[in-house]
This record gives structure tokens, sequence and C-alpha cells, in this order.
């Protein structure tokens, strides 16, 4: 340093010390108020970038959550419809059985008929169930009504997918289609068709004609058995992406706080070390800006 | 033989020019605080001594003394740190003026924050899902509009933004030409005054340190270099002469860009136009690819099977009609944009109608940041959002259901697009994701700015450091002063004290003859 050493060197350097000081608090204060330490792009570039694609993968997740509830309450409602029309076969299955036996009278027959009738008519109505607005057994054409009463059996219903993006990459059906739930209009087991059929034999207390839709109504148990178990899988699928989907937010929640929050009992420590800094640069100014010789010429 | 009254006089030049050290510490002192003042001081030498006249060689020992005078009085002052110190105020000015610009492009661009420009993106790719999930319902397709003008309006206000920018550094341009003309007039009207008055051989200090003064402002505001002749300041800004002499030339803020990059290579002007013509310039680019690219950007996508293409659409160069419209296999083909794709698909009347374009131009040109907007059409009605990519039956009816159009664009957010300016020039990024375009530019704004502030910090300090050593040289010191007042107050005293002395001998040499 040079020797000569003025006023206005040491007002200046003092100056400068304490707005150095100043504009380091107003960092950190900065980083308090808003628990951030990334408050613009220069703060942190690299962190920025990082700190943005956790802040889009975020929004993303909750987009794919909302998605995920919806496919789950859509999944669980044709599963609450499927048990319904389960119940409905049994039953027919159940009728079926007593009504082919030699031993029933006539009049259980003609019950077991009327019993039936009502069951086709349950059947169709559960065939165009609809959830908000939407029939449910009929592919990506939810607003047209699949089944009508009397043609419910020579009706075919639309089979495309109705698919819900629930994870990067990965689109889940949330519907099945009539004809796999009653069969089509050409399966020679098409529920409607067998019901009808067996209706018709036992009003007619025909034991024989109902006796050979034994079989078919035996092979649509079986494929709607085949049904259930796959949206029962299928509900399984979804909720193993809602656990992925939780689990994945979680860590990006931990990632982000890394990247973005301010470490608050490292930035308060901070912040009290620079107050203490600035009061002493203070007290020093106050020192250093001493009277000078000429309050000693008297 | 010396003079009877030869003490007399030794006594009053000392009398005098101690006075006159004591008026220049009193300059001094009351400059002590004046910008750019350079503390004078007073250069004392022996008055010619005399020999006893005669003609030949006296006998008394000769040379004998006859006081003291002033020759000159000068400033302290070091040209070689005023040399530093306006190259560096140059890069100073250069980078506090693009760190600041800098600074407002970050609050401009705004990141990160919930309501900026990504979050607004992703709200439009979260409207598409949200509507994949509702294709029949009309208050998705209301959400994904407002989503969508929230958008467009976010990226135009930005585009308006920085034009904003570009005409305020246009104007300050032309601020910082009228004072570089007031500066160089002056320079050269005190290099009049100066050679004026240094023709007498006098020391225009005063005017040397205001002429100073002017050429350190005028460092800061462009690169020049001063030489020193006896005309005063000769000051030239690379190869263009400012001022020579007694004369200066005006500039003109066309001239100034017309020397950007030759002669003009640092100072607030430069750092000005780079600005401007560098780093507004391109985020506003930047800005107008992401518009563009959203809108025309080349993707490829899939296309599944079943769907059905509206009558007559070319894609790859194959046009479709009559029964190849139904697709039996998955079609992956290259697709121009999101408002390409947009016509692929159907909103919900029937007959069944192509979507429309997804996003146009206010003004009907090239789509860019400043006049990107949704539709008019899907405006004035969300039902003309297609979602359906798939018709059905004689007559042909949409499949409301359908909601392969609403996937593929939810889809989008994680899709590779191969960015396009829209003035033709090649991208800063070929292809990627919207995202990872906007990412890189918020991160480049970073790196940029941060970069700018360290220039400028470090710039900050070698400049302070430089003028400390400055005031070291010339600055005054009150410490100083008093005790060079003391030293001349008692020199003064002392004067006196051999005054009145010889007044006293004097006094008993007259008494004696009485």
């Amino acid at each position: 340093m040079t020797a000569r050493v003025t006023q206005s060197m040491m007002h200046g350097q003092m100056i400068r010390n304490l707005n150095r000081n100043y504009q380091q608090m107003s960092v950190l204060q900065d980083q308090l108020s808003t628990g951030r330490k990334i408050n613009k792009p220069s703060d942190d570039p690299v962190g920025i970038t990082y700190a943005l694609r956790y802040r889009s993968e975020l929004s993303m997740n909750d987009q794919y959550q909302r998605n995920i509830t919806e496919a789950t309450s859509a999944v669980d409602h044709v599963d609450t419809v499927l048990d319904q029309i389960n119940d409905l076969y049994s039953r027919v299955k159940e009728l079926t059985v007593r009504g082919v036996s030699d031993s029933s009278p006539a009049e259980a027959r003609n019950a077991i008929g009327q019993e039936l009738d009502g069951i086709y008519k349950q059947l169709v109505t559960l065939g165009n169930d609809q959830v908000s607005g939407k029939y449910i057994f009929n592919g990506q054409k939810t607003t047209t009504a699949p089944y009508e009463m009397a043609t419910a059996g020579t009706k075919d219903t639309d089979t495309a997918d109705v698919v819900l993006p629930l994870a990067p990459g990965v689109d889940i059906a949330t519907n099945i289609s009539g004809n796999e739930v009653f069969g089509s209009s050409t399966d020679s087991d098409n529920m409607f068709k067998l019901v009808k059929q067996i209706r018709d034999a036992m009003n007619a207390n025909d034991p024989v004609t109902a006796g050979q839709a034994m079989n078919q109504l035996d092979s649509r148990l079986n494929k709607f058995l085949g049904v259930r178990s796959e949206i029962g899988a299928r509900a399984n699928r979804i909720e193993l992406l809602d656990n992925r989907n939780q689990a994945l937010t979680d860590t990006l929640n931990g990632l982000s706080g890394k990247t973005e929050d301010a470490d608050i009992a490292q930035t308060i420590m901070d912040l009290k070390t620079k107050e203490n800094v600035y009061q002493a640069a203070l007290s020093t100014g106050a020192r250093i800006i001493q009277p000078s010789l000429v309050d000693f010429l008297k | 033989m010396r003079s009877t009254f030869h003490s007399i006089e030794t006594a009053k030049r000392a009398l005098f020019t101690q006075q006159a050290a004591i008026q220049t510490t009193g300059q001094n002192i009351a400059n002590a605080n004046t910008v750019g003042y350079s503390r004078q001081t007073v250069n004392m030498q022996a008055t010619r001594p005399i020999e006893a006249i005669g003609m030949t060689h006296s006998t008394i020992p000769g040379q004998l003394g006859t006081g003291v005078e002033f020759t000159s009085i000068t400033r302290i002052r070091d040209s070689f740190l005023d040399n530093q110190y306006r190259n560096q105020s140059q890069d100073q000015g250069k980078w506090s003026v693009q760190a600041d610009t800098l600074d407002k492009l970050e609050a401009i661009f705004n990141e990160p924050n919930d309501t900026g420009i990504r979050t607004l993106f992703d709200n439009y790719w979260k409207g598409w899902s949200d509507l994949a999930k509702d294709p029949e319902n009309v208050t998705a397709r209301k959400v994904l509009r407002e989503n969508a003008i929230a958008l467009t309006d976010s990226i135009n206000l930005a585009s308006k933004q920085l034009s904003d920018m570009n005409r305020d550094l246009t104007d300050n341009i032309g601020v910082k030409a009228s004072q570089i003309n007031t500066l160089v007039g002056n320079i050269a009207n005190l290099n009049y005054e100066i050679s004026k008055i240094a023709a007498y051989g006098d020391n225009p200090n005063d005017l040397m340190d205001q002429r100073d003064v002017l050429t350190d402002q005028l460092s800061k505001i462009v690169n020049i270099t001063v030489t020193n002749t006896a005309q005063g300041y000769n000051i030239n800004m690379g190869g263009t002469a400012l001022v020579t002499g007694d004369q200066a030339i005006t500039v003109d803020a066309a001239g100034l860009e017309g020397a950007f990059g030759t002669d003009l290579t640092s100072g607030e002007l430069y750092g000005m136009l780079q600005s401007r013509d560098y780093y507004v310039k391109d985020y506003q680019k930047q800005l107008d690819t992401l518009a563009n690219s959203l809108a025309n950007g080349k993707f490829t996508v899939t296309v599944p099977a079943g769907s059905v293409l509206p009558d007559g659409i070319t894609l790859d160069g194959k046009t479709y009609t009559g029964s190849d419209r139904t697709l039996k296999d998955p079609l992956t083909v290259t697709v121009n944009g999101v408002n390409e794709l947009h016509r692929m698909g159907y909103p919900l009347s029937n007959p069944p109608t192509a979507g429309v374009d997804f996003f146009v131009s206010s003004d009907g040109g090239p789509i860019t940041a400043a006049n990107l907007k949704l539709n008019p059409v899907i405006a004035a009605s969300p039902d003309a959002i297609a979602t359906s990519m798939r018709t059905d039956g004689t007559p042909e009816q949409v499949v409301p259901g359908n909601n392969t159009l609403a996937l593929l664009m939810a889809n989008l957010k994680d899709t590779k697009i191969s960015f396009s300016n829209p003035d033709g020039t090649t991208p800063l990024i070929a292809s990627g994701t919207i995202d990872d375009f906007y990412r890189s530019l918020i991160g480049q704004l970073g790196v940029q700015s941060q970069d700018a502030q360290r220039q400028v910090d470090n710039q900050d300090s070698l400049l302070a450091q430089i003028d400390e050593r400055r005031q070291s040289v010339s600055g005054v010191s009150l410490d100083e002063e008093m005790s060079d007042l003391i030293k001349y107050q008692h020199a003064y005293n002392a004067a006196a004290r051999v005054m009145t002395t010889f007044d006293d001998m004097l006094d008993k040499i007259i008494a004696m003859v009485r």
C-alpha cells in the first residue's frame, strides 16, 4: 500500500465495505423471505434448469394423479356393475338348473320364466349403465345407448378402448365393452339371447330346449369370469401406478427442495454472521473516520 | 558589501512565499471533497544569491543568500494512473450496462415462478390431458381454451416487454450520443483555455483537473485513448478522433452504431448496443422460435389403428381419401406442429369436419411471439377444439368418446419437436421438447447474467483500487495540510521575527546618531 492515506480514501473504502456487507445481507434476507435459494436464473444457472424440470415433472405428476383418480373411479364403477351382473348370471344359472329338472311342475317353470323376464330387463338396464351421462359399455360411443329392450341380443357395442394416460408412456383402458360382458350379436352364448331363449322355454314348459342352453350358459359364465378378473387385474395395475406416482412425487419434492429451497437454519446463521460483520464494520468506521489533526490544533 | 536593507528584503520575500504556501494549503483544504481535485503544491526555490559588485572578486566570502521565491504552483497527479483508470472505467461501463440489461431480462422471464411461461405451458398440456378424460364435455374445452389464451397472452407480453426494452435502449443510445457531444465540446474548450494560459508559463491546475474529470466521464461512455500534446488532450475512440486540440467532432447515434465492434469496443455505449443487438434481440428471436415451433414445429406422431383421417388430408406426401382414411395399422407420420395435428381430428359437430389451425398469427404473417394467438374460431366457441380421430356409420358421424387427438396433444409435452425460426434461420436447439427449449433459454440467461454480474464486481473493485491509488497520490489529506499549515505558519512567524529583529537593529543604529 502506498504511504499516503487520505480521508477520502478511507471514506470511500468504508462506504464500499458497508455496501458490500449490505448487499450480502440483502441476498440472505431475500432467501429467508422467499424460502428459496434460487430467486432468479443467475442465482444458480445450473440449478435453475433442474428446478424448472422438477417443477414441470411435479405438475405433470399432479395431472397423472388426477387421471389415476379418474381411472380408479371408472374401473371401480365397472367392477360394481359387473358384480351386479354376476349376481344375475348366478341367479339365471340357479333358475335354469331348477327349471330343467324333471320334478318341476309347469307352474314353477312359469314362475321361473317370469323371474327370467325380470332378469332380462335388469340385464339390459345394466348394459345401458351410465356414469356422468356416458354409457360405460359402449366403447368410445359414449353418447349412444348400446342396447334396446327388444333387440338387445342382436346388438353389438363399440369395442374401442377409452384410454387414459396414467404415467409417461402408460395408457390404460378404463372401460370394457358390452360385447365382452354379454357376448356379441354373432356369439351363440350371447347372454341376452340365452336368457330370452330359456325364458321362452320355461314359459312353454319345455325343459329340453332350456336344457340345451345350459352348455352355452356355462361357456358365457366362464368368459364373464375372465372379464371380471381382467378388470380386477386392471384395478391392481392402476393402484400400483398410484403408489408409484405418489412415491415419485415424494422423490421429486425432495429433489426440488434440495435444489431450490434455502436451508433456513444455515441462512439464518449466515445472516447473523453478516449482521455481526456489518456491526463491526460500522463501529470500525466510527473509529476510522476519526477527528483529524484539525480537532487537536487550537 | 551588502545593502543595509538586504535582510529586510529577504524577510519580506519569505513572508510573501510562506503566505502563498498558506494560501495554497487553504485551497487544498477547501477542495478536500471536490471531485477530481488534485492537491497543489507551491514549489519554493532560493532566489539568486548575490556577489558583491566590483571590478574584482571580493574577498568577502561570497554567495550571499537573498531569500526565497516560489517558481510555480503545480498539481500532484500521476497520468499513468489516469490512463489505467480510464481503461478500466470503459469496461466497467460496458459490463454494468449489460448486467443491468440481463437483470431486466431475468425479470421479464420471471423464473422460477408459479405464474411464468413454464407454468402456463404446464397448464396448457394439463388442459389437453383433462380434455382427454372427458372429451364429450364442454367444461374441459372451456378450461383448455382459457389455458391456451393465458399461454399466448404471456408469450405476447414477454415479446412486447422485449420490444419495449429494445426501444428504451435505442433511446438511451441517443441520450449517450448527446452526452458525448457535450463532454467532447467542453474538453475542447478547456484545451483551448489551458493552452492559452500555459502559453504565459502559468499552470492552470484547476482547469486541468476539470478536464480530467470530463475525460474520466467520457471514458465511462466509450473507449478512448488520450494523448497529451502542446494543444491539449487529443482524444480518440479507436481510429476516430473525438477531440483534437480545441476542435471536437459531433457524433450521432447512427454513426456510433456504425462504429460498433470496430472503433467502438467498450464503454456504456458499447454495452447498450451489445445489449440491444445481441441479448435482447437473441431472446426475442428465441421466444419467436418457441412460439413458431409450438404451432408449426415438426414432430412424429403415431396415430392408432382404427382412426379415421379427414377426407383428402395429405400426410408425408400421401393423400388419404375413401377407404384409405380408416387406418388398419398404426400410422407414424411427421406432423407440422400443433396446427397440423389439430387438423387431423374432428370437433364434435356433425357431419364431421376437420379441425382448424389451433394457433394463428394476429397479423397474418409467420407466427412469432408477438402475434401468436389462439384461433379466433376456437376462442369464440370451444366446441371447435378437435378431440376425436374417429368417425363411424352412414351418414358419417363423429365418435365423441374418442380422445385420441386430445391424448396426442397432451403427449406433446414429452415429444421432441424440431424447432424452426420464423425468419428461416437456424435455431439454437435443433430438436427437443418445448420444456427443454425453454429451460435452456432460462439456463443461458442465468449464465450470461451471472457472468456479467461477476465482471461488474471485478471491474468495480479494480476501478476502486485504481481510484484509491489515485487518491493516494492526488487526494487531499487534512492531516498533511494541517501539518503543512503549522510549518508555513511558523516559517511566516519566524520571517516576521527576522523583520522585527532588523527593525530593532536599524532602530539602534539610527538612535546612535541622535
